[in-house]
């Protein structure tokens, strides 16, 4: 069957109008919104159905998409030339910087205006019980603009795909319910979809994971303001297994993130119960986790993201490295739908037209996990880890160009840049002269 | 700020940039207005009123020139500033991403094009016809007539003894009869300062003058000539009809040809009371 495709190329126009998108989480509303406005455009007419059984405007884990809910710098700007400016009633904090704790001190690191780059957001309601309905996810906001270009929202779950004749024809449990000329898998990593991809034998396996830790800390809004003002705080802890762990504000909730490979039920608890955590958020403050999870995370891209008239995308497919998924998602999504509505949906046409952007994630981190092995250097070694922080709280006094251990670690957790960028900034000698000085300085200070 | 907003809080009156400054940012207004304004011989002209969602400062980061207008805000406004480098580096990865970007230039291109084949129009007729001051007054209140809509309107200049002498008005007689000077009453405030004015809740303005009838909303711009203004046009609602800045705008473009006009007028009439001088003379001569 794929010979046929192969031969026959698909890009007739009018040919591909069918489509169908499995998961409305932001790679199915990237992917759908772009489609369509692009189709618009070339005066093309294609009709976009995207499943989902989830309902984004409701709070607790039925409509969570569950993430820290950080809109990286990159993608608000980004999304803000394309038109699409995060409202008010999605963002729950503007972020204009960083601090970051270690067992040995914390440095605070912001933007060079202090301008608020960085947006925090739910991706669902928000906790279950949440008080103050008139906030919208991001999840709903971005499905939202997708029915407002045309595409349709069917909340269920498909359960199962098939191949009849060439064309991908999808089933949910009570049987049959579309022929499609394209399938877009964007049903990310916490679903048994994979695995019904997987079975179609194109070469497409599940990415490989692993858990993450996300809990919900509630407390009054004032002690928010008061503890975290616009600032994500950062841990970098010696722990093995934990790669850094994240608070979040947002409104009367501060989301808790913990990533790494060994991350369990008894994680965030332990994590809570640390010394360095307890300085930031005694529990004198009265906070209490008002839900907590344990998400899967791509760390991996399947070699095979596509075949004739099927493509999977973001979490499905490739991702950014424990950071700007979301980020990760619009890139993947529009490309899909650039080279859908441009090129075709044959394997070649993805081939050529998406697959250097995907190979483009898998490559970008490859750099990631250089990095990411360098900064458990840094955690792990007390010296380092000291030197570290005293190189940025002197950069921090310096003129915002020559910051730039500063600028890496912004840049790496703020998903500002791509990992490869990221690594270039790493190694100019500049960084190691200023590392140099901070680990004379410490010991100097000891 | 609220919390929830993105970008830098500008309070009313902060310069965003400078007409002439190199550009290095591109900005979209997260909430607020901005006032895209530039200088011209004849005083200061707004070009455009942006609000939440407008992409603005574009224009230098891509053909590479001074800043063409100055951006300031109007009333708080919070934005949200794009760095160039970083722009063109996510452009050269998806070139798709400047369609948005087009499509904002190509409507300012269309609005641009519009509101000059209505200007053209009008700038004709007022060249065209007027050799008369008053008869150019009345030309140009008809044309402001024509594009914007408004129960009374008034051409008042400036007299030698600073008073405001009305030149041409239609709509309510009160407001024609009414005796201002300079630097009294909102016109003559206008006049003083040279920058154009909208309101609509007139009578909470301390500036403003009751007279038998009462004004709610009212528009009033600077007629000027090399930076001395010599002249106001006023219109103003006496019912509930509330004045938008599509309407100011507008009357400041409409303002900058109606002065050149008026001035054409006035050197003709100075003209030929000299010529009818120097003939009387050659006349007496004879
Ligand atoms: C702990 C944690 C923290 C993170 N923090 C951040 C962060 O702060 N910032 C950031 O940018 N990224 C973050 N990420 C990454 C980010 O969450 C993902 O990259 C992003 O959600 C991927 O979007 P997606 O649309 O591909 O998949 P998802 O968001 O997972 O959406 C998939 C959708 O598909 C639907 N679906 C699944 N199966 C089916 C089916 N069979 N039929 C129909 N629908 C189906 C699901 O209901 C869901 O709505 C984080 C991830 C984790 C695990």
């Amino acid at each position: 069957m794929s010979m046929a495709f192969s031969v026959q190329r698909t890009h007739i126009p009018g040919e591909c109008s069918q489509i169908a998108v499995i998961g409305g989480g932001p790679t199915g509303s990237f992917f759908s919104l772009f489609a369509l406005r692009m189709a618009k455009m070339i005066g093309r007419e294609i009709s976009i159905t995207i499943f989902d059984p989830k309902d984004f405007s409701k709070d607790g884990p039925g409509g969570c998409n569950r993430c820290g809910g950080i809109i990286s710098e990159l993608l608000v700007q980004t999304l803000a030339v394309e038109g699409i400016n995060l409202p008010n009633s999605v963002v729950r904090k503007g972020i204009n910087s960083y601090t970051l704790h270690t067992d040995y001190g914390s440095v605070f690191i912001s933007t060079p205006s202090l301008e608020r780059t960085i947006a925090t957001v739910y991706r669902g309601g928000g906790p279950r019980g949440i008080i103050g309905h008139e906030k919208e996810s991001f999840d709903n906001y971005l499905l939202s603009l997708a029915i407002e270009e045309g595409a349709v929202h069917q909340p269920m779950r498909i359960d199962s795909i098939e191949r009849k004749h060439g064309k991908p024809v999808l089933f949910s449990k009570n049987g049959h319910i579309m022929e499609a000329d394209l399938a877009v898998g964007a049903f990310g990593v916490n679903s048994t979809a994979g695995k019904m991809f997987a079975s179609l034998g194109f070469g497409y396996s599940e990415p490989p994971t692993v858990n993450a830790a996300i809990a919900e800390l509630h407390m009054p809004e004032e002690v928010i303001v008061e503890r975290f003002g616009n600032s994500i705080h950062l841990f970098l802890l010696p722990d093995r297994g934990i790669k850094f762990a994240a608070m979040i504000p947002k409104g009367s909730y501060v989301t808790l993130c913990i990533l790494g490979r060994k991350v369990d039920a008894h994680t965030v608890q332990n994590f809570l119960n640390k010394p360095v955590v307890r300085a930031v958020l005694p529990e004198a403050l009265g906070y209490s986790v008002a839900c907590s999870c344990l998400p899967k995370m791509n760390i991996g891209a399947p070699k095979k993201p596509f075949t004739d008239r099927i493509v999977m995308g973001g979490d499905a497919g490739s991702t950014r490295l424990f950071k700007d998924g979301l980020g990760a998602a619009y890139i993947m999504g529009k490309s899909i739908a650039k080279t859908v509505i441009f090129e075709g949906t044959s394997r070649e046409d993805f081939q050529k037209g998406y697959y250097p952007v995907y190979r483009g994630i898998m490559h970008d981190n490859l750099f990631g996990r250089i990095l990411y092995t360098v900064i458990d250097q840094y955690r792990s070694f007390k010296i380092l880890t000291r030197a570290m922080l005293k190189t940025v709280e002197i950069e921090q006094k310096r003129d915002s160009d020559d910051r730039i251990l500063s600028t890496i670690l912004w840049d790496m957790f703020t998903g500002n840049e791509r990992y490869r960028n990221v690594f270039m900034k790493s190694i100019r000698p500049k960084m190691h002269i200023d590392m140099w000085e901070g680990v004379f300085r410490s010991i100097g200070r000891r | 700020m609220k919390d929830s907003e993105l970008g830098r809080a500008f309070s009313d009156g902060d310069v965003i940039f400078r007409e002439g400054e190199k550009g290095e940012m591109m900005y979209v207004i997260q909430s607020g207005k901005v006032k895209i304004t530039k200088d011209t011989k004849s005083g200061e002209v707004t070009l455009a009123t942006l609000t939440c969602g407008d992409i603005f400062g574009e224009m230098s980061l891509f053909d590479r020139m001074p800043r063409s207008a100055t951006a300031v805000a109007s009333g708080n406004a919070t934005i949200l500033s794009i760095d160039k480098k970083k722009l063109f580096t996510t452009i050269s990865r998806d070139p798709t991403m400047v369609f948005k970007v087009l499509e904002t230039m190509s409507r300012r291109i269309r609005l641009l094009d519009e509101e000059l084949s209505r200007l053209k129009k009008t700038k004709e007729h007022l060249l065209r016809s007027c050799c008369d001051v008053e008869e150019t007054c009345k030309m140009i209140l008809q044309e402001a007539r024509n594009t914007i809509s408004a129960e009374n309107g008034s051409v008042m200049f400036r007299e030698d003894d600073n008073t405001l002498s009305i030149k041409a008005a239609y709509g309510s007689k009160s407001t024609q009869l009414m005796r201002l000077k300079v630097g009294e009453g909102i016109a003559g405030d206008v006049l003083s300062t040279g920058r154009s004015e909208m309101l609509n809740n007139v009578s909470t303005d301390g500036r403003y003058k009751k007279g038998s009838t009462k004004i709610i909303s009212m528009l009033c711009a600077p007629l000027k000539c090399d930076n001395t203004v010599f002249g106001v046009i006023n219109m103003s609602n006496t019912s509930e009809r509330l004045f938008v800045l599509e309407d100011l705008r507008m009357l400041n473009s409409l303002a900058v040809y109606a002065s050149i006009a008026i001035k054409n007028a006035l050197n003709y009439a100075q003209l030929r009371v000299a010529a009818d001088d120097v003939l009387k003379q050659a006349i007496l001569v004879t």
